[in-house]
């Protein structure tokens, strides 16, 4: 409850089982990275502090588990989300086609007031891997996926290289913060006692 | 385990009550009519004897670890959920690296580790260091420091883990609101985790109420979109740290209201923490008084001992004032009423008193000015503001008048005026003064025999009784310490007038930490005496190595008194009856009779 006045953002990562969102994170958070796979259980949370023009904010990002068993966690976590980040790996073609289920999955569970306009980030992880020779989705379909779902930001990244994953971030807490709402006056209601008893006069809360 | 619908509250109690053949209830009855008349003859017949009162401390290691903690390097802190709550895998066999300083960096396995005897040195070290031992008790709180202490702490602190109490709030998008100890923002992953697990139970159609792992209690209270969490490890029982919590939600509408859940259903990353800004002071405070204020567990408040005349001259023009349009008139010497009234039918409940004067004592600024701030009373109506002005006559003494109208401040500031003039006239200001130098009523004072007496108490209560040579030949047995039979303490709660009267502390119960440790027996007692489920104790004996705890429950009245505990039990009964008679002798000067608001 500090005074002065920081925000916290909450930030969701989706995507399938080992596309590397949780190296995504350890990298961006920790500058580590580890080749061993750790499938997630659950949810993993990591808190980071940014500074972003001139303000301090906290990410609180929640690292999601991608494999099946755990998706009907969904509603439980998605709430409240300042933004989304969706992961795929450009070595994978299932793990791009399912981009879409994950959207759609998030904007179902965590039914944001404006679902048009929510943030979404896309990342595709892995761009090091055998020089790229294994790639099986192009730059260019991934970018006009994500210009088809309103001009979502797009990142190529690699998290084993520590490539353009602090860049990635950026935008994404720039994304979280672009969506903050714009602060009202807060009026909760009051009592009109002469008119017999706990009738609520005001209009109430605006913010 | 994932959730405990039905709470396994304390298992200490012998809660199968037996009817013991050398009761001596007989002796409990007051002369009067009312005595303990309620309920059934058989119920009135037995004594519920505990000799060891001890809390068993679940010790099994097989307990089911719950860990929300996780170690993690400097400017990270993490948490985790998953491994111990929905699946438990093994295919994590080594720490992330370097930063997490043991193998066994997940929730799973730390949970249960510090839910086995292994890890339980950290927290038996922590009972010792841990400041909360020494916080200031007695109404003086002189030791105690206001405001958010260690704020440079989060979960990756070893100091943060030790310590005994936690109290948080947060939004059930996982957006951390308040925590007692450490840096919300910090503690952002350790809020995530919290909120983790409530949703999960939550989407199952269950709500998750109380997670034991070890030593630990974690307590999870719902309100709509805010969460409350209390990690414990104090053996308080489940329902007073529930209570606790309750609490808490009430203070946080106090400020805010529940128009908060709006702005939530407006938008659920809704970030509360602004409207909250610089009130940590009024949430530190009343969670200090959850160790001192009987109030916070008793539900009901105490008022300043003072002559039946001087509190109705206070009363009088109290009322005079809440009939030009004032919704309630409350004045209070710190946490004490002196007097109150309220407009037409409003009644005041007692919860609303204590967050009310929590509110105003802990924030400083009223203190330098007279002042006007919306407040809201959640008992009354939970979802509006109330206009409340504030203005203190002395250190200690404060005004306060409630209002609907926002535009009142001048009426009201003219109604202080009005009401300070004619305290001043009947010097009830200095009578005040003195009633707090003076105390209340001392267990050493408590009269021998019930004298035939018409009330008039005076210079002060009980002061008129012979001090030696008592015929128990207790206080010889125990070198003069305490008051008659060994008793040591008492707390007398009126059921009709929703008021308790607490003796002073006295020898042998004179630190703070003695005084700490009474109070949590209080508060235990009155939790096994109102547990649901196993039907209404009238009456409860019980002996440990501390004290001899005695409460008896009428309709009227709940006495709880503590004596040594080598004190007789015989005696002691007869000692609550004479305390009994006392508190209805004077109950003209320790009780605001008459004139009250509270409808029934
Ligand atoms: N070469 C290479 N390997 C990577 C990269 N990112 C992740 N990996 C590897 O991919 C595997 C899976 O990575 P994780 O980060 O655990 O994947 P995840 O998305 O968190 O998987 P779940 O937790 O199961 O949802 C690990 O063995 C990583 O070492 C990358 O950028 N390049
Ligand atoms: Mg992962």
């Amino acid at each position: 409850m500090a005074s002065r006045r920081r925000m916290l953002l909450k930030v969701i990562i989706l995507g399938d089982s080992g596309v590397g969102k949780t190296s995504l994170m350890n990298q961006y958070v920790n500058r580590k990275f580890s080749n061993q796979y750790k499938a997630t259980i659950g949810a993993d949370f990591l808190t980071k502090e940014v500074q972003f023009e001139d303000r301090l904010f906290t990410l609180q990002i929640w690292d999601t588990a991608g494999q099946e068993r755990f998706q009907s966690l969904g509603v439980a976590f998605y709430r409240g989300a300042d933004c989304c980040v969706l992961v795929y790996d450009v070595n994978v073609m299932k793990s791009f086609d399912n981009l879409n289920n994950w959207r759609e999955e998030f904007l179902i569970q965590a039914s944001p007031s404006d679902p048009e306009n929510f943030p979404f980030v896309v990342l595709g992880n892995k761009i090091d891997v055998d020089g790229g020779n294994s790639r099986v989705v192009s730059e260019k379909k991934a970018k006009a996926w994500c210009a088809s779902k309103g001009n979502i930001p797009y990142f190529e990244t690699s998290a084993k290289e520590g490539f353009n994953v602090d860049d990635a971030f950026q935008c994404i807490a720039k994304n979280a913060l672009k969506n903050e709402p714009e602060e009202e006056i807060y009026l909760p209601d009051t009592i009109d006692v002469a008119g017999g008893g706990r009738q609520q006069r005001s209009t109430g809360c605006e913010c | 385990m994932t959730s405990e619908t039905s709470p396994s509250v304390s298992g200490d109690e012998a809660s199968d009550p037996k009817p013991s053949p050398e009761d001596q209830l007989a002796s409990l009855a007051l002369s009067e009519t009312d005595g303990p008349a309620s309920g059934s003859p058989r119920e009135n017949n037995r004594h519920n004897e505990i000799e060891s009162a001890e809390e068993e401390v679940q010790t099994n290691s097989a307990a089911p670890g719950l860990a929300v903690v996780e170690n993690s390097g400097e400017a990270v802190r993490r948490g985790r959920i998953g491994g111990v709550l929905w699946a438990r895998t093994n295919s994590e066999p080594e720490a992330d690296g370097p930063e997490s300083p043991s193998s066994s960096g997940y929730a799973g396995e730390r949970g249960s580790s510090s839910a086995s005897s292994a890890g339980s040195g950290i927290y038996e070290i922590a009972e010792v260091r841990d400041d909360e031992v020494v916080d200031g008790v007695s109404d003086s709180q002189a030791a105690w420091v206001p405001g958010k202490r260690h704020v440079d702490e989060d979960d990756a602190s070893i100091s943060w883990r030790k310590r005994k109490k936690h109290y948080f709030i947060l939004s059930n998008s996982g957006k951390p609101i308040y925590s007692r100890h450490g840096d919300e923002h910090k503690l952002a992953g350790f809020s995530a985790t919290l909120q983790a697990i409530i949703s999960f139970v939550e989407n199952g159609g269950d709500r998750v109420k109380l997670v034991r792992a070890g030593k630990h209690q974690v307590v999870f209270l719902v309100k709509g979109p805010i969460y409350l969490v209390c990690i414990s490890c104090t053996e308080e029982p489940y329902e007073s740290l529930r209570m606790q919590l309750e609490l808490i939600y009430g203070q946080m509408l106090l400020i805010l209201t529940k128009s908060v859940n709006r702005c939530f259903e407006k938008n659920p990353k809704f970030d509360m923490t602004p409207l909250l800004g610089g009130t940590d002071v009024v949430f530190s405070s009343l969670i200090h008084s959850f160790s001192w204020n009987p109030a916070t567990f008793l539900h009901a408040y105490t008022c300043l001992p003072l002559a039946y005349a001087t509190r109705q001259a206070a009363g009088a023009i109290l009322q005079d004032v809440a009939d030009s349009g004032v919704l309630f008139a409350i004045l209070m010497c710190k946490h004490k009423v002196i007097s109150l009234v309220g407009a037409q039918k409003a009644s005041l409940h007692p919860d609303d008193i204590l967050l009310l004067s929590n509110f105003v004592m802990a924030s400083e600024s009223f203190r330098t000015s007279e002042s006007f701030s919306p407040i809201c009373l959640p008992r009354y109506n939970p979802m509006a503001f109330l206009y409340a002005y504030v203005h203190y006559f002395d250190i200690d003494t404060y005004l306060m008048l409630l209002t609907t109208s926002s535009e009142a401040f001048y009426h009201l500031k003219d109604c202080r005026i009005r009401i300070e003039m004619v305290l001043l006239k009947s010097s009830v200001l200095s009578e005040i003064q003195r009633s707090m130098l003076d105390g209340g009523m001392r267990v050493e004072e408590l009269p021998l025999d019930p004298l035939p007496r018409s009330g008039s108490f005076s210079p002060h209560l009980g002061q008129h009784t012979l001090p030696t040579d008592s015929p128990d030949g207790f206080r010889e047995l125990y070198g003069g310490i305490g008051g008659p039979a060994g008793l040591w303490h008492f707390i007398y709660r009126s059921i009709f007038l929703d008021q308790y009267v607490s003796s002073e502390f006295s020898a042998p119960i004179s630190s703070p930490r003695q005084q700490k440790r009474l109070y949590r027996a209080y508060q235990k007692l009155y939790a096994s005496m109102h547990e649901r489920g196993i039907g209404p104790h009238k009456t409860q004996f019980r002996r440990d190595e501390n004290y001899v705890l005695l409460c008896w429950v009428t309709q009227d009245f709940e006495l709880y008194a503590a004596f040594d505990p080598l004190a007789d039990k015989a005696l002691a009964i007869k000692t609550c009856n004479r305390v009994c008679q006392w508190v209805k002798d004077v109950e003209n000067e320790i009780f605001l009779l008459g004139a009250s608001p509270f409808s029934w």
